[in-house]
């Protein structure tokens, strides 16, 4: 799977849980998961499982700890898929 | 004994040596300022030193959260001033919200002295892990920690099962041996969360050990093991909403 397919189904799961509409629009790998697209800390759990379900991939604790970005989350499934 | 290690095994050190001022202080300010009241307390003293004399796997205490002062109150329930100043291990230590013990030069004074780790809400997930490390090393040190698995104080003022801290289940999770002893505690005034408990008011405490299992793995695993202990919570909450019924 591309990076821009991976990107592409990344920003689909995290659209429910991002608050900034506006950052949505724009993301970028570069974008942060929680400051710039204001997804409840809370909630990440569930991203990251979402994650898991929709790529088939498992994430540990530790792979979770380093997500901070787009790019991040990106790099990680691509890592799992590989 | 790395830097955060050392640090904490510091601040032990010194909430220690100054335990004999701080902890008959801090029952004195509950007591006579506040003029707060402990109902039955005696079967939850003799349950949780059991807990701490009887093996030396680790022990999280985990508590629903209405008030910022729960954390002490939860304390003084189970153990009363000379208990915790003979069995120093057994004055939990408590999370709070950095952002809250920053906010000032005393909070952040008494929150040393008084076992706190404070961790920023939402904050970047290392940080978060690196402070549920160092509780991790402290349990397996044999010091209590009190976590309320909620994440923060109800919005409800009732537990609220939609908001899962994942960080407890992970914690539990990772030490393997894990006993949890779930808290409930509620003032007879406290309809709903605030900032401090009214003053005056009587304070109920259920108590209940567990220990929690999981088969699954990672994020999954830990967020399975929180909900198992917010459920306990939620049936302490429903038993002792009959009793005051009753």
């Amino acid at each position: 799977m591309s990076e821009q397919e991976v990107m592409e189904k990344v920003v689909e799961i995290l659209k429910p849980y991002a608050k900034n509409a506006a950052a949505l629009a724009s993301v970028s790998l570069e974008t942060n998961i929680l400051s710039d697209l204001k997804v409840n800390s809370a909630r990440l759990v569930d991203v990251v499982l979402a994650f898991e379900d929709s790529f088939g991939i498992e994430v540990e604790d530790e792979d979770a700890d380093g997500v901070q970005t787009v790019g991040d989350a990106v790099r990680l499934i691509q890592s799992k898929l590989a | 004994m790395n830097q955060r290690e050392q640090a904490l095994a510091r601040q032990r050190l010194i909430g220690r040596m100054l335990s004999p001022v701080c902890i008959p202080l801090a029952t004195l300010l509950m007591r006579f300022l506040f003029r707060w009241r402990l109902r039955d307390t005696s079967e939850h003293r003799a349950l949780y030193r059991r807990l701490l004399s009887e093996d030396s796997r680790p022990l999280l205490i985990a508590a629903n959260h209405l008030t910022m002062a729960d954390s002490a109150l939860i304390a003084w329930g189970l153990g009363g001033t000379i208990d915790h100043m003979v069995r120093y291990h057994g004055l939990p230590w408590n999370v709070p919200e950095q952002a809250r013990v920053e906010s000032s030069r005393l909070w952040r004074v008494l929150a040393y002295l008084m076992k706190c780790v404070p961790v920023p809400r939402g904050g970047d997930r290392k940080v978060v892990a690196d402070v549920l490390k160092g509780l991790r090393h402290l349990m397996e040190e044999g010091e209590v920690v009190l976590m309320f698995p909620e994440g923060g104080r109800s919005r409800s003022g009732r537990v609220d099962t939609e908001s899962v801290a994942y960080g407890v289940g992970r914690l539990i999770k990772e030490l393997g041996d894990c006993r949890v002893l779930c808290v409930y505690v509620r003032g007879d005034q406290q309809k709903s969360w605030s900032n401090m408990p009214t003053s005056g008011d009587t304070f109920s405490f259920t108590t209940r050990v567990i220990e929690p299992q999981t088969n699954l793995r990672g994020m999954r695993g830990s967020r399975e093991v929180a909900s198992q202990v917010l459920a306990q919570l939620v049936e302490m909450e429903e038993a002792h909403l009959a009793r005051q019924e009753a």
